[in-house]
């Protein structure tokens, strides 16, 4: 973890200002930010530890996504799919792969073939609601 | 045994430690019962 993150702990009792800028109202709340201290992701309370790092990985995929890093973001969603298919933020992970692949590449066929695979593997999750609409895409 | 993970208590300080080794921040928001 230590290799691409840096961990901070922030008492939520001792610390109001940065409780209050980041709108945390239950611990533990866990934020991960980028060097300018902007939110990408964020999840509450305590997890078994492969649902803690996959959280943590699909945070790290986030922050590439956003700053439109899709090649890094591919890898980070991938990872968690290869290593944590049944963590509860493999859907999510899912579904952002699709999204990462159609905006690395243009092809909209991508986010279709995500919708497949969500279809496939998740098919009760959210993630796979929210992907619906991509069946609407020729090819 | 796993290492002991060194927290940072400072926003400010982990931003420039961030930036400095092009690394990213986990924030954790706790709450000693």
């Amino acid at each position: 973890m230590e290799n691409n993150f840096i961990p901070l702990q922030i008492d939520f009792n001792k610390n109001k200002a940065l409780v209050k800028r980041y709108a945390v109202k239950w611990t533990p709340t866990i934020i991960i930010l980028d060097p300018e201290g902007e939110e990408h992701h964020r999840f509450v309370g305590y997890l078994p530890p492969e649902d803690f790092i996959a959280q943590i990985i699909l945070g790290k995929g986030k922050v590439e996504f956003n700053l439109d890093r899709f090649e890094q973001a591919i890898q980070c969603f991938q990872e968690i799919l290869a290593r944590y298919p049944k963590a509860d933020a493999a859907p999510e992970a899912q579904y952002y792969l699709g999204v990462a692949k159609y905006k690395a590449s243009h092809d909209p066929k991508q986010l279709k073939l995500g919708l497949e695979v969500l279809q496939k593997d998740y098919p009760n999750s959210e993630w796979t609601k929210k992907a619906q609409v991509y069946s609407l895409i020729p090819g | 045994m796993g290492k002991q993970i060194q927290w940072e208590t400072s926003l400010t300080t982990a931003k420039a430690n961030a930036k400095k080794g092009k690394k990213l921040i986990l924030m954790d928001f706790y709450n000693n019962l």
